[in-house]
């Protein structure tokens, strides 16, 4: 049985994660309130596409919103996101409800009042132009658990003063310890003694915000 | 001799949100009872609706923003009123003032009957000028002299 999935709402969005989600395996109705945007996303294959308000009962009970497992509001309005995820979860019992929110402010609210995933588009986009913009020694970086635990991939270069010294030599911020060593093919669990080497690809795990200082001691920059 | 200046001291603070018709002439109104009253509407144009009489408050900006309703002491509101054009404004309005604010009586007006029935249940006092039309009709219908008694009432 396919995981069902409802979007509503969302322009360019909705068909890039539709596209994304069909390719995993997931059964995908959209609904949209432009004619124009439907008949784009109507050209995806296997997507299922309503023309309609998706905060408006009946739009949603067209689109099977009883059947779904999973309901994204990704509208450009707040109060059109919390309206479409509380009538999923409660008129018609949809297990899990995301809502995209521009506010910042205001979401402790939304979880309050019973939605299950917040994604603030301010919080998230800032916060990667941010690691983008200063931090071009990381390849890649995963915020996990809101963004408050961060997963770093720090490569280190010959220059580095960390090279050739023991992991316990080093002095890293108590909020980060280096999960993993990348070593050409080689993958490691490091321990205390371990030595880095020029060339290495360090997987840190960091809470507190406290990658930047740990990167600092690792790369010399 | 001591003047003595009996202003009653009222109790009730009212948040209108929305200076449409309905907003409008409810600020009006209770202006004129003598209750404390603000209004707030996205749209400064909005407040020439309001009588030249009224004696309330106006604020300018947007009452889903948090910052907007602090400004307007929402914690001192003993009854918030929303009725913007926008049924899923005044839904969220709504449920901040109950949710976070715990104001005692909260209403909106929502256009749409159907989504009304479904916020009724889920706890919040809504109207839906659909629905009361109706029943106002359906009283007039169903007492076919009501109307001309109405007529004559006003002709004299």
């Amino acid at each position: 049985m396919k995981t069902k999935v409802l979007l509503v709402g969302g322009r360019s969005k909705a068909k890039s994660l539709a596209v994304s989600l069909i390719n995993k395996g997931y059964q995908v109705t959209v609904i949209n309130d432009t004619l124009e945007d439907c008949v784009k996303l109507s050209e995806i294959d296997r997507l299922t596409v309503i023309h309609g308000d998706g905060t408006r009962p009946f739009v949603l009970e067209d689109a099977s919103a009883q059947d779904a497992d999973i309901a994204i509001a990704m509208t450009a309005k707040d109060e059109d996101n919390l309206v479409i995820c509380e009538l999923c979860k409660k008129k018609f019992q949809v297990k899990k409800t995301v809502a995209l929110l521009t506010d910042p402010k205001k979401t402790d609210f939304f979880y309050k009042m019973g939605i299950d995933s917040v994604v603030c588009a301010i919080t998230a986009i800032t916060g990667i132009i941010e690691q983008q913009a200063f931090v071009d020694k990381i390849t890649t970086l995963i915020p996990i658990g809101e963004g408050r635990v961060n997963i770093a991939e720090v490569p280190i270069p010959g220059s580095s003063p960390a090279v050739g010294k023991k992991l316990w030599e080093i002095n890293l911020p108590k909020e980060v310890i280096v999960g993993c060593i990348l070593r050409g093919d080689m993958t490691m669990v490091p321990r205390g003694d371990t030595r880095i080497l020029a060339g290495d690809m360090l997987v840190l795990i960091s809470s507190d915000k406290q990658e930047m200082a740990a990167i600092q001691e690792l790369t010399g920059r | 001799m001591k003047i003595q200046i009996s202003k009653q001291k009222n109790e009730n603070y009212t948040i209108i949100i929305g200076c449409g018709r309905l907003g409008a002439n409810l600020a009006n109104t209770l202006s004129d009872n003598g209750e404390d009253v603000l209004i707030i509407d996205k749209n400064k144009e909005a407040f020439r609706k309001l009588s030249p009489a009224f004696g309330g408050l106006t604020l300018n900006g947007d009452a889903t923003d948090l910052d907007i309703l602090l400004e307007a002491q929402i914690n001192n509101a003993t009854t918030v009123i929303a009725v913007t054009n926008n049924d899923n404004a005044n839904i969220l309005v709504a449920q901040i003032a109950r949710e976070i604010f715990h104001i005692e009586r909260v209403i909106a007006r929502l256009y749409d009957p159907e989504r009304e029935y479904v916020y009724h249940e889920f706890g919040i006092d809504t109207i839906c000028p659909a629905i009361l039309s109706v029943k106002e009709i359906d009283k007039i219908l169903s007492r076919p002299d009501m109307l001309k008694d109405r007529l004559q009432e006003a002709e004299s």
